[in-house]
């Protein structure tokens, strides 16, 4: 499995980020996700953590090394992080529950699956056309289906923030399933949150990435929205994928090891929970147990 | 005197292993003799970098600074390489990892204890050359071990007299693969890595982007050479510099096959695509030796004009 990955969350004019992104990847499978919390103080934060991390580790349990059913996973695990936002909030009293959106994209064997709740996006760009996208469970997008508003007009309407489907919350989520969508090597896949959407059009993403080296315009993509956002701009983030080997410019050591092994049932991990590039972050304790874990299964494995 | 690490004493209990005493101590590291619950001696490796002071009594490692800190924990995820890479490799001629777990806010790795000497000390301890033989049969096995290590794209990259254990039987084993990532954190000034000169190759001193089996194989040419010289060649930055490193044809011609000095000195090449570029491109060369070259008699020499001019 080859890639490149470039992911960031910046925080706009807020005063926290309730954004979260993150990757993980086994030696044949790669989950990506990002999470924008939602609600005053820090309920949004926390709801966005939660479901980021519950992602992660319940990939880490199943991706032994390959998801058996990648779309459940995503169904089930969203289902999950919902009911862990409710006993969150049930267990202190919170008034209301931490409420996040949520897309989730897993590739294996070179099929890419994905899933959402909300209005953080999914776009396929092949060869700088939008071959797939997740349609935003949101009133404008509601709004825009029947024809009342143009797609253009959603980023400046007064309801554009309203969504009625999130994970957290009193009603239970509407999750929106992919089908199974084999990738091409020079793919770019995309994850984003609303304040990267509304001010970066995915044709301006498409025109920005697909024939550079994301690892160098990703950023500065990253900073030409966030400009955009101006004094009331929102948390954004972006997860840029581009498959395939001839562009690999940075694989990360774990992936090097992995493929190179040539054996099957490692699960190695770089969990980047909201910052780059991850490669230079001290490794936090779960880390190091995990790290002491999987080490322990490989002695197993090759024992004689 | 300066401040040090404190070892675990003898005694310590340790998970279910006893602490014996220490066998070594390294830039990253410190190596106890232990035996586990069923009296079997094992070799444990404590991550405990030098360079910083954790440990000055006591059993449990504490950072001074949050600087310490995140170096620690930064050198750690080297020590998880080490680990990663040596847990997938079950070879006669490569150390065995047993156990890996966390203790006293550190790390450990527990090894298979073996018993004999490390080539360094063999070279140290000998009044006479080493024999041919013995530098062949060393270095083949032990060449049968960094091929599997390779196998598993993985560099050993600190290939030396001190790493390479001698078993009481004789077959060699490849030990401590700690500074196998060090290249790494070379932005990390306190956990720079400590290449060992003269054993160390050129590309690990500047270009890191051209590390391949070369190195290592760099790193063998120069072991074998100390074998034969009991001391180390030329340091290769100084190599680099201005090349005072004598072939090893010119040094020991006679006393050692052509052959045998030809590997070495191919090995010792300062360009990496000059060298032997495999593992099994080295090993092919050193099977391609006549073992001993007869000198030839007056009278053998003789017998081959006659048999020549009669076309036996």
């Amino acid at each position: 499995m080859r890639f490149t990955i470039f992911q960031e969350s910046r925080k706009g004019a807020r005063e926290v980020n309730q954004d979260r992104i993150a990757y993980t990847y086994s030696r044949e499978t790669l989950l990506l996700v990002i999470a924008d919390g939602m609600g005053g103080h820090v309920g949004g934060e926390i709801a966005a953590q939660i479901a980021v991390r519950l992602f992660i580790e319940r990939f880490q349990q199943e991706a032994k090394p390959i998801l058996r059913n990648p779309l459940k996973f995503v169904q089930d695990t969203m289902l999950r992080a919902h009911a862990a936002l409710g006993s969150y909030a049930n267990q202190f009293s919170m008034l209301e529950t931490p409420r996040t959106t949520c897309v989730a994209v897993i590739v294996q064997g070179g099929v890419a699956y994905w899933g959402h709740v909300g209005d953080s996006r999914f776009y396929l760009l092949r060869q700088g056309r939008l071959i797939a996208t997740t349609k935003d469970h949101s009133k404008v997008q509601y709004l825009v289906d029947q024809g009342v508003i143009t797609p253009d007009e959603v980023v400046h309407h007064p309801d554009r923030n309203k969504i009625f489907s999130c994970l957290g919350g009193a009603a239970d989520p509407v999750i929106d399933l992919s089908r199974r969508t084999p990738l091409s090597n020079g793919d770019l896949l995309i994850l984003c949150t609303d304040g990267l959407w509304s001010v970066y059009p995915h044709r301006e993403m498409a025109t920005m990435l697909t024939s550079t080296p994301i690892l160098s315009t990703g950023p500065k993509m990253m900073r030409e929205a966030e400009a955009r956002g101006g004094p009331e701009g929102d948390n954004l983030s972006a997860i840029v994928v581009r498959w395939g080997p001839e562009t690999l410019a940075d694989e990360p050591t774990t992936t090097d090891n992995l493929e190179l092994g040539q054996f099957e049932t490692q699960v190695e991990s770089t969990l980047t929970l909201a910052d780059r590039t991850g490669k230079d972050r001290d490794l936090s304790d779960d880390e190091i147990e995990r790290a002491i874990a999987e080490i322990q299964a490989t002695i197993q494995k090759y024992r004689k | 005197m300066p401040v040090t690490n404190q070892a675990l004493p003898s005694g310590y209990a340790l998970l279910n292993y006893r602490i014996d005493r220490q066998i070594s101590r390294g830039g990253f590291s410190i190596v106890y003799r232990a035996f586990d619950e069923t009296g079997q001696p094992v070799a444990i490796k404590e991550y405990l970098p030098s360079s910083l002071v954790l440990r000055t009594e006591g059993d449990v490692v504490r950072a001074s600074s949050a600087e310490n800190l995140t170096s620690f924990r930064y050198g750690m995820k080297c020590f998880f390489e080490e680990g990663r890479a040596l847990a997938k490799i079950n070879h006669p001629n490569v150390v065995r990892v047993l156990n890996f777990f966390r203790a006293n806010e550190t790390v450990y790795m527990v090894m298979r204890y073996e018993r004999g000497r490390t080539l360094q000390q063999q070279i140290q301890m000998r009044q006479d050359q080493m024999s041919e033989r013995f530098v062949r049969h060393v270095f083949m096995q032990l060449l049968n071990g960094l091929r599997e290590v390779h196998t598993h794209k993985i560099l050993h990259l600190d290939i030396k007299p001190a790493n390479i254990y001698l078993r009481t039987d004789g077959s060699p084993v490849l030990l401590d693969f700690g500074a196998a990532r060090q290249t790494l954190t070379t932005n990390r000034p306190k956990l720079a890595p400590m290449y060992t000169p003269g054993f160390a190759a050129p590309e690990q001193y500047r270009d890191h982007d051209r590390l391949g089996p070369w190195t290592d194989v760099y790193g063998t040419g120069a072991s074998m050479f100390a074998c034969l010289a009991a001391f180390a060649p030329q340091a290769a930055d100084a190599r680099v510099a201005e090349d005072h490193l004598v072939s090893a044809k010119k040094i020991w011609s006679g006393q050692y096959s052509d052959n045998l000095l030809e590997v070495i000195d191919w090995c010792l090449r300062l360009d990496p695509l000059e060298r032997p570029q495999s593992v099994f491109a080295l090993q092919r060369a050193i099977r391609d030796i006549a073992p001993v070259k007869r000198k030839l008699t007056f009278l053998g020499n003789l017998k081959r004009l006659l048999f020549s001019e009669i076309g036996a």
